[in-house]
């Protein structure tokens, strides 16, 4: 007999609305406990205690509009939020507080996702799409200066900015952008001369994921079609496809790469999360719980790799909790 | 008393007795003198002492026929005088000691042993006795000195001849005395008169002690050992004065100051000291040696002695050697400690308490702890009595059973924290493991603990067990070896006392390692495994010195965890405890299908079929198997408090799902446990306990629902959460709902019933939503457009799932159906516009049970018409009219020839029981359907032959409550009906004109039928009169 499809470890209820972001912090020591912060339609973002696997902390600072993304700068008790009130929340979750202590108006009513990248200690830069619709800015943070503002050639007819990835070959050197477009395509930005080093044209429809490993230079992007594309850089910094990967059902919603490399995990409309390998995109498990379509995907960063995890967050409310190191 | 207080007053007195004795030693002299000496004072006594003493020594030295009687009173005078004054002189000391001594013997010159010689017992204990006076009245230097070595003979003299005494004399009193006196002698008196002994001169009296120690020991073990017709009292003193010469002699103290080598005698003093031993360490070696051979027949002898005072003078003797030569006589601790360690446990209660008091003052010393021999004769004592054990508890009676436990919990005591080097030793573990597996082996024959159900699982949702649950607490078990509780106690004890002072990690990686190995010691194991680790948090555990490292809490939260994680891993979880009765109901309905002709499609039940081979004995041990296991949860909840909550997350739900299981005694144990689990994470009841933690739950069931048919218990989580819990639950448990939603979508055939069993305990549930809640939205006109609050929703949801389920094979799940139907129908009651629909959608399902099914459905149908017609009202008229009332009244009237025929036994059948509720729901049905003429013409009809005296009683009210409501629709033409059955009146018209009335009824002879209808008629009259009565007072005002 077969064995019986696998089961999330556990799943988390109570967000009372769809759930569209999530991200891990597992990082701190011993009595400090790992947490996941999860954003949902609802305008809140709920802050789970992975311990006990209850709500330790609700904040609410995004006028019950949806929360698109949320990440943390160094450690859990510095959280910036995205919502689809056009703001971006800089909370200080430190000693037991939650408060709003900046805030960044984006101005942009899209649905596209920020990026944040430490540059260096105390210095991040974050990815934003921009009032202008085609346009994605920016910022150095937390002083909030804009570094620059990327804006398509006239007749590029890119679209709207529907993913972001900000990201450099390694610590110093020169920051770049991966940006997925309303128009299927992916595009390499320079960052310090605001250009455009590559387009790869390799969606029918609006990017609506990417993720890209710096190490293999090679990225992977996902729209509402039936197929993933994986692409990779070359040395002259020219972006060209490398493989498509055909799927059951259309429709992904979050890309994500582990963060040791080897395997990757998709969010998909056929409320199924799907697991490959990242070398060959070898597939190694349908993860089928939701009940309706999975908004995203998140690996948690936990030192010590048999407690790492993996969550998906849904439509349907849920967020499921899937421990598959063990069984990877 | 005394008569001459002054010196000279006093030699005045006595001087012509004395003058007289002295001349002439008889009896009578002596007895004139000592009537003398009772009137002189004692101060005066003393400076006339010697004076006095003279002429007594001269009577008892006297030679003569008759000395016997004379050296008597001689020793009588003796003993009055050195009673009342003290002696001073060294000399006369020593020369009282050998006269008296010569009085029962011959001197000591030539022979190494001088016994008693023939006297009369009253010489020998007035002798005695005058010895003992004069060791008391010897002051502390004057005594000492017959220890030094000049003295050596003559006091070994005395020692022999009291040792004589004491062994071979028969008289009771001589023998008691004579100890006595050698107690006195060894300078360990009773009284407490003596000054303390510094420390030379104690070493001293041991140095020449140590000379006579072979023979005392020897001699004192013999009467120590003698048959008990001696008197318990003989033996309690030769206990008393063994312990004091071995302690005085073995003392650890005095031992160390020996020096290696013996010192050279000086000249003159040589020949004497060659008497004198050597306490060297050979010395010492060999002595510890053969008394350690004695000490065990002492023990062996003496613990078992049937008075309880020989029994504590045992105790105190190992204290005392235990305090004294815990050195010397280390190989003798093996049997001081098995002496001591027995008798903790003993009938009586002097002697427990002193043991108890001994131990733990030996556990304080840290006596084990700081001493490697002692622990390790320790140890060595529980290996062998772990060895021996399993045969012991195969031979021995209970009582003995629960000796030989009290004393292997002894020794582990006694060990402390030492307890590690046993528990270090592979082989030592092993025994001690394998023991206690033997021991606690289980009886799992009674047939009665699988027999034994929870009630209400049949039929019922009746058993909501919010009543009556009781603290957790061990489920009373029955053991193949023993059947004393107590004797379970000390097992307990053993295993706490493990757990706290052992180490923790390897015991229950120990014990784990047995759970897994066989399923033989697997329920042993658990017990074992919950005791340790009650042991090692502390809790009731009787230890008698703390452990010297405090418990670390992680070390016991990882123990429990590991634990917790293999007692409810899926193969230990779940056993076969039943042949489940609805399984098998239900593979019998599959069958009777049809689908078992074809022998390879099984059934499409995923269930392993249960396997023949599952015998009572298996399911009873896996019923316990479980019931330890909760009992084990519950333990480790009260270990860890609030810090449990943490677990709760793993816990809780197959602890819930054990709540919910069918067998009476797993239910029970589980329901134990969350009260345990109430307690400790100081939630205020069971209701709290599931509320706030039902997340927790929510997500066991949703995930377990994926695996239905393999798992098929989360239902019944849900099932035990609802029951313990109130509409407060609702809320939190909304979403899950769902999910068993659209699992029983996925799984009509298999899981059907139990998931009934859900559905009922939440419609139930829902039910009790308070009604302003329920009463809320419907007002509205516009209900359609506003959505549902969530628990009609739920009902309605759930009356939809009941359509389909409504023509299921099984008889059973039928029945519960109807019951979740008629309570869906109550719950969805206040939102018509989503009852009505859905009550059209039921109909013909409805109708097939009301009219061609089994009569037990049939009766259920007829219930849930009832509610839905009070309910749905004239919506149904047509409906019922058309589809269910011609079977209703036919049925009624083929079955009332039937009835009317029938005994007092009819009233049991099912026939019966249909027509009477038929009957009692046919009236308020019409009256709330508002049916039409002609069909409560029909109903009338008949229901009328009911009215005849010859139905049963209850057949006839009910018909009576029939009329009665139709009176209330129709009055005139219910009158009419009755009274062209019968008419008790004429009826004269007003005027000639008119005609006059005639009814079929009129002057009818009296028949079956008149009473019931005379009956009638009068209600009505009353309730006419009324209706008249109100329309006259409404009338009047206006």
């Amino acid at each position: 007999m077969a064995a019986p499809p696998p089961d999330p470890q556990f799943v988390l209820r109570g967000t009372s609305a769809a759930v569209h972001t999530l991200h891990f912090s597992c990082g701190g020591q011993e009595p400090d406990v790992p947490v996941l912060f999860s954003g949902s339609e609802n305008g809140l973002i709920h802050v789970w205690n992975l311990k006990t696997h209850r709500v330790d902390k609700a904040l609410d600072g995004h006028g019950r509009k949806s929360v698109c993304w949320v990440e943390t700068m160094d450690g859990k008790d510095r959280l910036l939020s995205q919502g689809r009130d056009q703001k971006i929340c800089l909370w200080d979750l430190a000693e037991g507080r939650a408060s709003v202590t900046d805030s960044v108006f984006t101005e942009n009513v899209g649905f596209c996702r920020c990026s944040l990248l430490k540059v260096a200690e105390g210095r991040w830069l974050m990815a934003m799409a921009a009032k202008a619709l085609d346009e994605v800015q920016v910022l150095e943070l937390p002083s909030k200066t804009s570094v620059c503002t990327l804006k398509p050639e006239a007749g590029a007819k890119l679209g709207m900015p529907m993913c972001l990835k900000l990201w450099q070959i390694n610590c110093g050197s020169q920051p770049l952008l991966l940006a997925g477009y309303e128009n299927g395509s992916v595009v390499l930005w320079n960052l310090s001369m605001g250009k455009v080093l590559s387009q790869l044209f390799c969606h029918q429809e609006p990017v609506m994921s990417l993720d890209f490993d710096s190490e293999k230079a090679k990225g992977i992007s996902g729209s509402s079609e039936r197929v993933l594309s994986i692409w990779s850089l070359n040395e002259q910094q020219n972006l060209q496809v490398h493989t498509t990967h055909r799927l059951v059902n259309s429709g992904i919603s979050d890309i994500t790469i582990r963060p040791d490399k080897k395997i990757l995990a998709t969010a998909g409309w056929d409320h199924r999360i799907r697991v490959f390998g990242w070398k060959k995109m070898k597939p190694l498990a349908v993860l089928d719980y939701h009940t309706a379509t999975v908004h995203c995907v998140s690996f948690s960063d936990h030192k010590n790799p048999s407690e790492r995890l993996l969550a998906a967050g849904s439509k349907d409310h849920r967020i499921s909790i899937w421990s598959i190191y063990t069984q990877t | 008393m005394a008569v001459f207080d002054t010196p000279r007053e006093a030699f005045g007195a006595l001087r012509p007795a004395c003058v007289r004795l002295t001349q002439a030693q008889t009896a009578e002299n002596v007895a004139l003198l000592r009537a003398r000496l009772a009137a002189v004072g004692a101060a005066a006594l003393q400076e006339l002492q010697e004076y006095v003493l003279y002429p007594l020594r001269l009577a008892l030295a006297s030679p003569g026929p008759r000395r016997e009687r004379l050296a008597q009173s001689a020793a009588r005078g003796l003993a009055a005088v050195l009673g009342a004054t003290r002696l001073r002189g060294p000399e006369l000391l020593r020369e009282l000691l050998a006269e008296l001594c010569a009085c029962l013997g011959t001197p000591p010159a030539p022979g190494p042993a001088p016994g008693p010689g023939p006297a009369s017992e009253e010489l020998k204990l007035a002798v005695v006795e005058a010895l003992h006076a004069l060791i008391h009245s010897a002051d502390g230097d004057v005594i000492l000195s017959l220890y030094r070595p000049p003295a050596l003979h003559l006091l070994g003299f005395a020692v022999s001849l009291l040792l004589g005494l004491a062994e071979r004399e028969r008289a009771r009193q001589v023998k008691i005395s004579a100890l006595k006196c050698l107690q006195a002698l060894v300078l360990r008196c009773e009284c407490c008169q003596h000054r303390q002994l510094r420390e030379d001169e104690e070493q001293q009296c041991g140095d020449s002690f140590a000379s006579f120690l072979p023979g005392v020991a020897l001699a004192l073990s013999r009467v120590i050992t003698a048959d008990i017709k001696q008197g318990h009292a003989t033996t309690v003193a030769a206990l008393r004065v063994f312990y004091q010469v071995v302690g005085l002699v073995m003392a650890d103290e005095q031992l160390a100051r020996i020096p290696e080598n013996k010192e050279k005698p000086s000249g003159e003093q040589s020949e004497v000291s060659k008497l004198v031993v050597h306490r060297g360490p050979d010395w010492s070696k060999n002595t510890a040696e053969k008394l350690s051979l004695l000490l065990h027949k002492i023990v062996e002898r003496s613990s078992v002695h049937s008075h309880w005072k020989v029994r504590l003078e045992l105790v105190e003797l190992v204290h005392h050697l235990v305090r004294n030569c815990r050195q010397s006589l280390v190989d003798s601790f093996t049997h001081l400690l098995k002496a001591v360690v027995g008798l903790v446990n003993d009938e009586n209660s002097e002697v427990q308490s002193r043991c108890n008091e001994v131990l733990q003052h030996i556990a304080e010393q840290q006596l084990v702890a700081h001493n490697r021999a002692l622990a390790d004769v320790l140890s060595e004592n529980l290996h062998s009595l772990a060895t021996a054990l399993p045969r012991l508890m195969n031979s021995q009676d209970d009582t003995g059973k629960f000796a030989t436990l009290s004393l292997l919990l002894g020794y582990l005591k006694l060990l402390g924290p030492k307890v590690n080097i046993v528990l270090n030793s592979a082989s030592h573990l092993h025994r001690l493991s394998k023991a206690l597996m033997q021991v606690l082996e289980l009886d799992v024959t009674d047939v009665k603990i699988v027999e034994d159900r929870r009630w209400g699982s049949g039929s019922g949702y009746e058993g909501s067990l919010q009543h009556g649950v009781q603290k957790g607490g061990c489920q009373k078990k029955y053991f193949r070896f023993f059947a004393e509780e107590k004797v379970f106690q000390l097992l307990q004890q053993v295993c706490r006392v493990l757990g706290y002072y052992g180490n923790l990690y390897l015991l229950v990686d120990h014990f784990l390692g047995l759970y897994s190995e066989s399923a033989v010691y697997r329920k042993q194991a658990a017990m074992v495994l919950n005791e340790l680790i009650a042991g090692a948090a502390g809790v009731g555990v009787d230890v008698l010195q703390e452990r010297e490292v405090p418990l670390d809490r992680d070390d016991i939260k990882g123990a429990i965890t590991s634990v917790l994680d293999e007692y409810t891993d899926q193969a230990n979880w779940y056993l076969v405890t039943s042949i489940d009765a609805e399984e098998a109901s239900h593979e019998l309905s599959v069958n009777h299908s049809g689908l078992a002709a074809l022998p390879g499609a099984a059934c499409g039940s995923v269930l392993p079929p249960p396997d023949p081979r599952v015998t009572t004995r298996t399911m009873n041990s896996n019923i316990w198997q479980i019931c330890i296991q909760l009992e084990g949860v519950g333990c480790f909840a009260t270990v860890l408090g609030k810090e449990f909550r943490l677990l709760l997350l793993s816990a809780l739900y197959p602890v819930l799902e054990k709540a919910g299981d069918k067998t009476l005694l797993i239910s029970e144990t589980a329901m134990g446990t969350l009260v345990d689990i109430c307690e400790a994470c100081s939630y205020d009841s069971v209701q709290c306990l599931i509320n706030e933690n039902s997340d927790y739950l929510v997500n066991g069931i949703s995930l377990n629902l994926r695996h239905v048919a393999h798992r098929p218990h989360a239902s019944q989580v849900l099932d035990t959460m609802l029951r313990h819990s109130d509409a407060s639950l609702l809320p939190l448990v909304e979403d899950v709902i769902q999910d068993v939603l659209s699992t029983l979508d996925q799984s009509y055939n298999h899981q059907a019933s139990t998931f009934l069993g859900v559905l009922h305990s939440l419609m139930a549930a829902l039910d009790e939503v308070p009604p302003v809640a329920k009463l809320e939205p419907s007002n509205s006109d516009t209900e359609g457009e506003t959505p549902l609050p969530s628990h009609a929703q739920l009902a309605k949801d759930v009356m939809g799932r009941c359509i389909h389920l409504l023509s299921d094979r099984s008889l059973r799940v039928r029945l519960k159906v109807l019951d979740v139907l008629e309570l869906c129908v109550t719950v969805l009651h206040p939102h018509r516009n989503h009852l009505l629909p859905m009550a059209h959608r039921v109909w013909p399902a409805l109708v097939t049970r009301l009219i061609s099914d089994d009569p037990l459905a049939v009766l259920r149908a007829f219930k849930v018409l009832c509610t839905l017609a009070q309910k749905c009202g004239d919506f149904l008229r047509q409906r019922f009219s058309k589809d269910v009332l011609p079977k209703l009244t036919s049925s009624l009237l083929s079955q009332a020839p039937a009835s009317a025929r029938a005994g007092p036994v009819y009233s049991h059948t099912l026939a019966f029981k249909l027509q009477l509720a038929v009957l009692q729901g046919l009236g308020s049905l019409c009256e709330k359907l508002d049916m039409g003429e002609s069909d409560l013409n029909k109903v009338a009809d008949a229901c009328l032959i009911y009215l005849s005296a010859k139905q049963p009683m209850k057949l006839q009210e009910a018909a009576q409550s029939v009329f009665l409501h139709l009176m209330h629709v129709d009055p005139d033409s219910t009158w009419l009906l009755l009274n062209e059955v019968c008419c008790p009146q004429l009826y004269e018209p007003p005027h000639a004109s008119l005609q006059p009335v005639k009814l079929r009824g009129m002057g009818r002879p009296r028949n079956e039928f008149t009473d019931n209808v005379l009956l009638l008629l009068e209600k009505l009259q009353q309730q006419e009169s009324r209706v008249l009565q109100a329309g006259t007072q409404e009338a009047s005002p206006a």
